[in-house]
């Protein structure tokens, strides 16, 4: 007889999700699926409101990653001002997204994925939590709380607030930097860079140990989407997005926000409230791809800091090609944290940086405006329609965790078929299973945020099993 | 920004959350009343997060403030916390107080040297930014055992 096992919720996760893995009569793994199950609402709720208001409306979505919320909308409604913000406000405004994607990307690897890596994957379940982590390695707990606060304390410093700060605005940010904060947030640095060289250390002593992981954990060729500067080097809050087949051929380059639409379609599964965004002129799945720290260090050709460099080194050496066990997100986003501290670093040292000139003012000088950041978890899209009065009459978010559903969906499949045998499985397995969706370290309140029309199936099912009814909305 | 002081109050709650709210505003009240007061550090969050660990570490003492379910709605309690890691649940997300202090134990080597934890019972967390009347009415006497909690604290 068939059997479904579910794995609800899925822990160590932004959001709330579950996963479910269909076996046939002889106990195979035949389908498993990664469903996120949250709604929100953003996109339909934002209509009628001031498009100025949308950037601190839109960084509400997530209480992680605001700052890519706000700058990306902030771009958007730049688009709809036909303005061109003043060079210190777009590096301020890039030193608040690195400093946004250091502390994510901390959370992700201390708090979520840290205790599978340094306890082990069957570990007792429970002492694998970041409490069990800070008792078996001391060291990693400070790294970790180090770099999260690291991240924060700029983030508040700048914007008043560590989560859902304000500052960012249509047309730069809304007040200059002070010497004081810049010295303040310099003060912070050596420390930073000593609590990354701790977490690398230790994860490139316990990486190897994890080779069937790696081997199984949505390990496959598949497209890749970043932003990347004209000098082919990593970015994070402008540049232009580069999508790369699987063999790191190039198939779109210098793709702008407003293009983005015209190229990037959104599907839906029936089984998820988060949807699946893939290149149109592949279709959909062929088209699907992976985008944040994996997709980034795919791409680019150099970090375009000293010790990054050497680091991404080191990472593109872990294949051939391109790297493709998703397992590696981890190593990816220690990489992209130690560019992070380096380009802060280096932005503070311009002295331009406390010019007192950061905002552009205009009003409504077009009806549609598109706007495009990296988020830690990948490329992040906003999509805004107004009117004469500049009252938004349609807004489209495509979120980093849509962008990679599918690979998550296959990955999840991957390892269910690889740990799941005759129908048996141990807790252990199924949290591996979980794990491969910890790798891309998803953000489930970002990618439910559509209101209105959701995809749903809802299935009438007869106590012998049998499907009697089926409506589908799509 | 970081700073050190001898005691640390640290509140948690959702202030768009009905008496959920009560730690803030506990914590707004004392921000103010300890206002002159370097020895006093008012933290106030949605949640306790891990990295609070480095804050109860920098300090000599804490006084948590939080809501609670599991009391009769306006009902004002003030506990000592031991530190330990609790029972193999903990949340990435949101810690509870004795958590927190079992964390800042493993990963800085010790604690505060006196650690209580108010709280006061909740009537209501539906949506809403008023309190239930139990709550209310609670507050002046929230206030004074808070007050006197860390006059305590600081003259130790």
């Amino acid at each position: 007889m068939s059997q479904t096992i579910t794995i609800d919720p899925v822990t160590r996760l932004e959001g709330h999700g579950k996963i479910t893995i269909q076996l046939n009569d002889k106990g195979e793994v035949e389908d498993a699926h990664f469903h996120v199950t949250q709604v929100r609402g953003f996109e339909r709720f934002s209509e009628g409101r001031p498009f100025y208001e949308m950037p601190s409306l839109m960084a509400r979505i997530c209480g992680i990653c605001p700052v890519s919320h706000l700058i990306a909308s902030a771009k958007a409604c730049e688009a709809i001002m036909s303005v061109r913000i003043p060079h210190t406000a777009a590096q301020l405004r890039r030193m608040l997204n690195l400093a946004q994607m250091v502390q994510s990307h901390a959370l992700s690897f201390f708090y979520l994925a840290s205790p599978d890596l340094l306890l082990g994957m069957e570990a007792d379940v429970k002492v694998r939590n970041i409490l069990g982590v800070a008792a078996a390695k001391p060291e990693l707990g400070r790294a970790g709380v180090g770099l999260r606060r690291f991240g924060q304390s700029i983030i508040e410093l700048l914007g008043d607030k560590r989560v859902h700060p304000g500052w960012v605005v249509p047309g730069g940010v809304t007040e200059p930097l002070s010497s004081e904060k810049r010295d303040k947030i310099l003060a912070m640095i050596p420390e930073a860079y000593a609590n990354t060289g701790v977490a690398l250390g230790a994860y490139k002593q316990i990486a190897d140990t994890f080779k069937q992981e790696i081997e199984v954990f949505a390990n496959f060729p598949s497209n890749y989407l970043s932003l990347i500067n004209e000098d082919e080097s990593i970015e994070f809050t402008d540049g232009a997005l580069r999508l790369v087949d699987e063999g790191g051929k190039i198939i779109e380059d210098g793709m702008t926000a407003a293009r983005f639409p015209e190229v990037i379609g959104e599907a839906v599964e029936p089984y998820s409230y988060t949807k699946f965004a893939y290149y149109k002129p592949l279709g959909y799945p062929d088209g699907s791809y992976r985008v944040g720290p994996l997709a980034r260090l795919n791409i680019v050709k150099t970090m375009g800091t000293a010790k990054a460099e050497k680091e991404l080194a080191e990472f593109k050496g872990l294949a051939a090609g391109l790297v493709t066990s998703s397992f590696h997100y981890h190593h990816a986003r220690l990489v992209e944290i130690l560019y992070g501290i380096e380009k802060i670093e280096e932005i503070l040292s311009d002295p331009r940086i406390l010019d007192k000139h950061v905002r552009a003012t205009a009003g409504v000088n077009r009806l549609e405006g598109t706007g495009q950041a990296e988020a830690p978890r990948g490329v992040l899209h906003h999509h805004y329609k107004v009117d004469e009065d500049g009252k938004m009459t349609w807004a489209n978010l495509v979120i980093a965790t849509g962008q990679n559903n599918k690979a998550m969906n296959l990955g999840v499949l991957q390892a269910a078929k690889h740990y799941v045998k005759d129908g048996k499985f141990t807790e252990g397995m199924l949290n591996r299973v979980e794990a491969v969706v910890r790798t891309f370290d998803p953000c489930l309140s970002c990618s439910s945020h559509a209101a209105g029309q959701m995809p749903l199936l809802l299935e009438l099912v007869a106590s012998d099993g049998d499907v009697v009814d089926r409506v589908v909305r799509d | 920004m970081d700073t050190i002081a001898r005691c640390l109050v640290l509140a948690c709650g959702n202030t768009l959350r009905s008496d959920d709210g009560v730690g803030p505003k506990l914590a707004e009240w004392a921000a103010e009343r300890f206002q002159k007061n370097e020895d006093v550090r008012v933290v106030a969050r949605q949640q306790w997060t891990p990295d609070l660990a480095k804050d109860i570490a920098d300090a000599d003492s804490v006084l948590f403030v939080d809501s609670s379910l599991n009391s009769i709605p306006g009902r004002v309690s003030l506990a000592a916390v031991a530190s330990n890691r609790g029972n193999g649940d903990a949340a990435t997300h949101h810690l509870e107080a004795h958590e927190l202090l079992g964390l800042t134990r493993s990963i800085y080597g010790s604690i505060a040297d006196h650690a209580m934890l108010l709280t006061v019972g909740v009537g209501s967390t539906e949506l809403g930014e008023t309190f239930s009347e139990p709550v209310e009415a609670a507050l002046p006497r929230a206030r004074g055992v808070l007050e006197k909690a860390v006059l305590r604290f600081i003259q130790n």
